[in-house]
C-alpha cells in the first residue's frame, strides 16, 4: 500500500514536465523550494518549539551565497555550490541559535524577525559584493555537461534535493535524535531529566533549519534567476511560518502539503489584483478555524490508522 | 469605411484555413497585453492608478471607438506586492499560460529588472516600464517610459548650475535604486561644472521623522537641497524643514517626485518648493490632450480624480495604440518594435511631438515649476536633456 | 557620509524631542500589545490594522459630516472597540482553546484582510490628516520646538497615566492583572476570564484609536500605517513583553535612538539599529529591560 502510494508519487513527479504546460513546472519548482524551507522550519519549531520569523534572512544568505558563488568561481560543481549555500547558513543559523537558546516563544519569534530585517539591511550595505538594491542576476548554472537552461532541466535539479532532503529529514525525525527533539517540544524540562542535552539538541535543530533554508535558498537563485533585498521581506517569513502552521507542526508531509498549498494559492490569487491579500487572509483565518492543527492532523483524523504518520 | 472592415474579414478568412504561427496574443478579434505591477505593498496605489485608471482608461476609448484595426484591446494584470521572484512568476504565467502579445507598464526597478533577461530571450517587449533607473537601457524589445534619472539629472543641474548659478548642493535620498541612480547622475553633471555634492543624507523606504537628517542637511548650508524621495517622505521634509525654520535653502524635487500628491502631503510646507515637471498638470492643464484624458475619466470612472500615475498609464495605453495602429494588421511582436521605432513627431497633446529614436527612450524632457499657492506653477518651457 | 559641520544644540534638542515623540507613539503601540498579551497570552498582528481602520473610519465622519476633530477621535474610539469586539467575539475566542501558533495565523489573516479591505474601501492613497496642534515652531530661547511633537508626547503620556489609573483603581483592571498573573486562579476567584479578553482588545484598540488619530497628521492616512505596529512589536520587547512600564520606556528609547543614530552613525548601519539593539538587549538581557524571567512550567 505504503509502497504504491510513493512509486505512484515518483511517477507523477518524474512526468510532470512532460504532462503539463510549462508555466507548471517553473511553479512546481517553486513549491520544492519552498517544501525544503518548510521542512526546515518545521524541524525547529515543529520539534523544538522555537518559532522563527527570521527564515527569509536565512533562505537570503543560501541565496546570495550560491549566486555569488557561482558568479565568482563557475567551475565549481553546482552540488558543491548548493553544498557550500548550505554550510554558510548552517554557519549563520549556529551563530544566531546559541545566543537564541536563553530566549522563548515570542522572545525568540522577536529575535529572529530582527534578525530577517538585519539581514535585509546588510545585503543592502554590502553592495560591493552584493550589488544591494540594484539586484543580482544569477547566471544559468551548468551541472557538469549539461547548462540548467531550462525549466525542465532546474526542475529535476530541484525535486532531486527536495527528495534527498526529505528522506534526510525522516531519518532525522525517527532517529534517537528525532525523539529527543519531540520529547523537547513535550517538556523541556521532563526531557532534561531523562537525560537530553538541551542545549545541544535545539542548537542542532536551529543549525539543521538553517542548512536546509540555504539549500532552499541555492536553488531559489537558481530557479528566479534574480535575487534582490525586496525579495527577502519579512512577509515571505510569515509565509513560511504559514506554511508549517497551515500545513501542520512536527509533521513533514503537512510541510510539503502547507507549502504547495500556500505557494499555489499565493500564485492563483495574483490575478484577483487588489483582492489577493483579502482572499488569502480569508482562507488562512478559516483553515485555522476548520482546521485547527493544519492539513497534517485534518489527514490524520480523517484516517486513524497506526503508524501511517508521515 | 465599410469596405475596409468586409475586406479584412474576406482576407482573414482566406488566410485563416491554415493558421500558422498565429502571433501570441493576437487573434482576430482581440489584442491581448498584460502585466506584473503592485496592487498590494508598498506602491499599490500608483500600480492600480497606473494600469485599471491609465492604460485600461485609454483601451476603453480605443476598443468604444472601434479598436486597433477591427481588434480590441484587454490588459490582464497580475499582483507582485513589489517583489521581484512573484514578478517573474507572473511574468512567466502571462508570457506562457495566458500569452500576452506584450508586457504593459510595469512598475519598480527590483520587479522590472528580475523579468527583464526572460522577456528578451522570449522576444516578448517590455513597453514603458514605470521605473527611472537606466538599468533597463540597451535591450532590442525594452521601450522606456518615465524619463530616466540621468537624463532628469541633465536637465535639473544645466538649470540650476548653469542658468540659475547655484553652486551649493546636497540631497536627501531613498536608500534604494531610485536614489542611488539620481545620486550617481547628479555628481556626474555637478562634475562638470567643477561641483560636487556637498551633504547626502538617506532616507529609509517607509519612514516617519526625517528630523536627524534634515538636522545635519541644514548644518551643511547648502544652496540646494534635491529631494530623491517618494510622497509620504518628502513631505516629512519639507514639514521638518518648517519645523525648524531653516528657509534658506531651495528644495527641488526630482521628476518622479513633481507630484500633486506631495503637495497635498505637505500642505503648507510646500510654498517655495521647485521642481523637474515631467508631465502637464492633470488638473488644471489646457493642453488638448490633458483635456481629453479629464473628460474621459469623467466619463469612464466619474469617482477616481486625474492624476499624474493614471495620466502615465494613459500615455502608455496612447503610445501602444499608436505603434499597434502603425503596424497594421499584421501586427507581431517585431512588427510592434519596428512601428514603435518609426514613430516621428507624433502629436499627443500631453507632451511635446515624440519621436522614438534607437534608443528606445520615449520621454526625454520636463520642465521647471514652482509651487505657489498649492499649485505647481511653470517657470520654463520644455527642457531638452539631448 | 558623516560630513558637514557640528550640530548646535539647539538642533540636537529638536531632534531629541521629535525622537520622543515618535517614541512615545511606538509605547502607546507597544502598550496595546501588551495588554492582549497580558490577557490571552498571545500576539495581536492586526493591532497596527485595527488602528488604521479607526483612524480611516474617524477621518471619514470629518469629510462627510465635516465635523470638529474631537467628533472624529471619538467616532474613531468607538469604531476600534466595535472591531476589536467583534472580532475577539467571532473569530479569536473560538480559537483561543487551541494552539497559540493558530491564532497568530490568525491575527495574520486579519491584518491581510483589513488592509486590503481599506484599500478597496479608502484606495492605497495617502491622505493628510488634520492635528490638534500647530505646525509652525514655537522658539524656546535659542530652540525651536514643534508644538505637535510636545502635543503628542502631553497626549500620550496623559493616556499612559489614564491606563495606570484604570489598571491600579477600576475593578476591571484588578480583574486584568489577576488573570495576567494567573488565569485559573482568577478563574476560580469567580472572575470572568472571557469578559477579560473581550475587555482587553477593546482597551487595546481604544488605545490604537487614540494614537492613530495622533500620528496620523505625521505619518500621514493610508492602508499601510498600520505597519507602525512593528515598531511597537519591537519597543514591547524591548522593554520586556508583559511589563507595563517597560513598554513605555522601550518606546521612548527606541524612538529616541531612531532618530539619534542617523546623527552621529555612518550611513552603512544607521537603519540597523534598532534591529541590532533588539538582539543585543535579547543577548545580554533575555527578558527584556523590565522582563522578569519567568519560571519555566513542568
Amino acid at each position: 500500500m505504503r509502497a504504491a502510494a510513493l512509486a505512484g508519487g515518483a511517477v507523477v513527479v518524474l512526468g510532470w514536465p512532460w504532462a503539463v504546460p510549462r508555466y507548471f513546472v517553473f511553479l512546481a519548482s517553486l513549491i520544492a523550494i519552498n517544501a525544503i524551507v518548510a521542512i526546515g522550519l518545521n524541524l525547529l519549531t515543529g520539534y523544538t518549539n522555537q518559532l522563527s520569523f527570521g527564515h527569509a534572512g536565512f533562505l537570503a544568505i543560501g541565496a546570495y551565497a550560491a549566486a555569488l558563488l557561482t558568479i565568482q568561481a563557475p567551475l565549481v560543481p553546482l552540488p558543491l555550490t548548493l553544498l557550500a549555500a548550505g554550510l554558510v547558513t548552517a554557519a549563520v543559523g549556529l551563530a544566531l541559535g546559541v545566543p537564541c537558546l536563553r530566549l522563548e516563544g515570542l522572545y525568540l519569534a522577536m529575535a529572529t524577525l530582527a534578525f530577517g530585517f538585519v539581514v535585509v539591511e546588510a545585503i543592502l550595505n554590502l553592495d560591493w559584493l552584493t550589488r544591494g538594491n540594484d539586484g543580482l542576476r544569477v547566471p544559468a548554472a551548468r551541472l557538469g555537461p549539461w547548462p540548467l537552461a531550462t525549466d525542465t532541466s532546474r526542475y529535476y535539479l530541484v525535486v532531486t534535493v527536495a527528495a534527498l532532503l526529505i528522506v534526510a529529514a525522516r531519518n532525522i525525525t525517527s532517529s534517537r535524535t528525532g525523539r529527543a527533539l519531540l520529547a523537547l517540544r513535550e517538556s523541556e524540562i521532563a526531557a532534561q531529566a531523562s537525560g537530553v542535552n538541551l542545549a545541544a539538541y535545539k542548537t542542532l535543530a536551529f543549525v539543521v533549519s538553517a542548512f536546509y533554508t540555504g539549500v532552499a535558498g541555492g536553488l531559489f537563485a537558481l530557479v528566479v534567476g534574480f535575487l534582490s533585498p525586496d525579495s527577502f521581506d519579512v512577509f515571505l517569513s510569515v509565509d513560511f511560518v504559514a506554511m508549517i502552521i497551515v500545513g501542520g507542526l512536527g509533521s513533514i508531509l503537512g510541510s510539503v502539503m502547507g507549502a504547495a498549498v500556500i505557494t499555489t494559492l499565493n500564485d492563483s490569487l495574483a490575478g484577483f489584483q487588489s483582492y489577493r491579500p483579502l482572499i488569502f487572509g480569508a482562507i488562512l483565518v478559516a483553515s485555522m478555524l476548520f482546521m485547527p492543527g493544519g492539513i497534517a492532523s485534518a489527514l490524520h483524523r480523517a484516517q486513524p490508522r497506526q503508524g501511517d504518520r508521515a | 469605411m465599410i469596405v475596409r472592415p468586409f475586406l479584412l474579414l474576406l482576407l482573414a478568412v482566406v488566410l485563416a484555413a491554415p493558421r500558422v504561427a498565429a502571433e501570441p496574443g493576437v487573434t482576430d478579434t482581440e489584442i491581448v497585453v498584460g502585466g506584473s505591477n503592485s496592487f498590494s505593498g508598498p506602491l499599490a496605489y500608483t500600480g492600480e492608478q497606473i494600469t485599471k485608471f491609465g492604460v485600461d482608461l485609454y483601451f476603453k476609448v480605443v476598443n468604444d471607438a472601434g479598436g486597433i484595426h477591427g481588434r480590441k484591446v484587454r490588459a490582464v494584470y497580475y499582483d507582485d506586492g513589489y517583489r521581484p521572484q512573484d514578478a517573474v512568476a507572473n511574468t512567466k504565467k502571462l508570457v506562457e499560460q495566458d500569452n500576452v502579445f506584450a508586457i504593459i507598464i510595469p512598475q519598480g526597478s527590483p520587479p522590472v529588472v528580475a523579468t527583464l533577461e526572460y522577456l528578451e530571450q522570449q522576444k516578448v517587449p517590455m513597453l514603458f516600464p514605470y521605473q527611472s533607473s537606466p538599468v533597463t537601457r540597451g535591450r532590442r524589445y525594452v521601450f522606456q517610459g518615465m524619463t530616466l534619472s540621468d537624463r532628469s539629472s541633465r536637465m535639473m543641474i544645466d538649470y540650476l548650475a548653469g542658468t540659475r548659478k547655484f553652486k551649493k548642493f546636497a540631497a536627501l535620498y531613498q536608500d534604494d535604486e531610485y536614489g542611488k541612480s539620481f545620486l550617481a547622475a547628479f555628481e556626474k553633471d555637478l562634475g562638470r561644472y567643477g561641483l560636487k555634492l556637498t551633504a547626502t543624507e538617506s532616507v529609509k523606504r517607509g519612514v516617519t521623522d526625517v528630523s536627524a537628517q534634515i538636522a545635519k542637511l541644514h548644518a551643511a548650508r547648502p544652496e540646494v537641497t534635491f529631494l530623491v524621495l517618494v510622497p509620504g517622505p518628502a513631505a516629512h521634509a519639507l514639514r521638518e524643514r518648517q519645523k525648524i525654520g531653516w528657509t534658506d535653502t531651495l528644495m527641488v524635487s526630482t521628476g518622479p517626485l513633481t507630484d500633486e500628491k506631495y503637495l497635498a502631503l505637505a500642505t503648507d510646507a510646500a510654498n517655495g518648493v521647485e521642481g523637474l515637471s515631467l508631465w502637464p498638470d492633470p488638473m488644471t492643464s489646457d493642453l488638448k490632450g490633458v483635456q481629453l484624458y479629464r473628460a474621459y475619466m469623467l466619463k469612464y470612472f466619474p469617482k477616481n480624480e486625474p492624476n499624474r500615475y493614471s495620466l502615465a498609464g494613459y500615455f502608455a495605453g496612447m503610445l501602444f495604440t499608436e505603434a499597434a495602429m502603425r503596424a497594421g494588421r499584421n501586427l507581431t511582436r517585431d512588427s510592434l518594435v519596428t512601428a514603435l521605432e518609426s514613430i516621428k513627431g507624433f502629436e499627443t497633446g500631453i507632451l511635446p511631438p515624440l519621436t522614438i529614436g534607437p534608443d528606445h527612450e520615449t520621454q526625454k524632457q520636463g520642465f521647471w515649476v514652482r509651487v505657489e499657492k498649492g499649485r505647481f506653477t511653470p517657470l520654463t518651457d520644455w527642457l531638452k536633456s539631448e | 557620509m558623516g560630513e558637514g559641520a557640528p550640530l548646535t544644540t539647539a538642533a540636537l534638542a529638536h531632534v531629541l524631542v521629535s525622537g520622543l515623540a515618535t517614541g512615545s507613539i511606538y509605547a502607546l503601540m507597544a502598550l496595546s500589545l501588551v495588554i492582549i498579551y497580558n490577557a490571552t497570552r498571545t500576539l495581536n498582528f492586526a493591532q497596527g490594522e485595527i488602528l488604521m481602520i479607526s483612524t480611516f473610519v474617524g477621518w471619514t465622519t470629518l469629510q462627510v459630516l465635516k465635523a470638529p476633530l474631537v467628533v472624529a477621535l471619538l467616532i474613531a474610539v468607538v469604531a476600534a472597540a466595535v472591531l476589536a469586539w467583534g472580532l475577539e467575539r467571532l473569530l479569536i475566542r473560538r480559537a483561543i482553546s487551541a494552539t497559540h501558533f493558530d491564532v497568530l495565523i490568525i491575527t495574520l489573516g486579519l491584518s491581510l484582510i483589513l488592509r486590503a479591505a481599506a484599500g478597496l474601501l479608502w484606495t492605497h492613497d495617502e491622505f493628510p490628516f488634520p492635528s490638534f496642534f500647530a505646525s509652525q515652531p514655537l522658539a524656546v530661547g535659542a530652540a525651536r520646538v514643534a508644538p505637535a511633537s510636545l502635543g503628542i508626547i502631553g497626549a500620550s503620556l496623559a493616556l499612559m497615566l489614564a491606563l495606570a489609573a484604570l489598571f491600579r483603581w477600576t475593578r476591571l483592571g484588578r480583574a486584568m492583572r489577576a488573570v495576567a498573573q494567573n488565569q485559573r486562579a482568577a478563574r476560580l476567584m469567580g472572575i470572568s476570564v472571557e469578559r477579560v479578553y473581550s475587555a482587553s482588545w477593546i482597551l487595546a484598540a481604544v488605545v490604537g484609536a487614540v494614537a492613530g488619530v495622533l500620528i496620523a497628521p505625521v505619518i500621514f492616512l493610508s492602508s499601510q500605517m498600520g505597519l507602525v505596529a512593528i515598531n511597537g512589536f519591537t519597543a514591547a520587547v524591548l522593554g520586556g513583553f508583559g511589563s507595563m512600564p517597560g513598554a513605555v520606556v522601550g518606546g521612548m528609547v527606541l524612538g529616541v535612538l531612531e532618530n539619534l543614530a542617523p546623527l552621529y552613525l555612518p550611513s552603512s548601519i544607521k537603519h540597523s539599529v534598532p534591529f541590532l539593539l533588539l538582539i543585543t538587549i535579547l543577548i545580554v538581557k533575555p527578558g527584556g529591560l523590565f522582563g522578569r524571567v519567568t519560571a519555566r512550567k513542568v
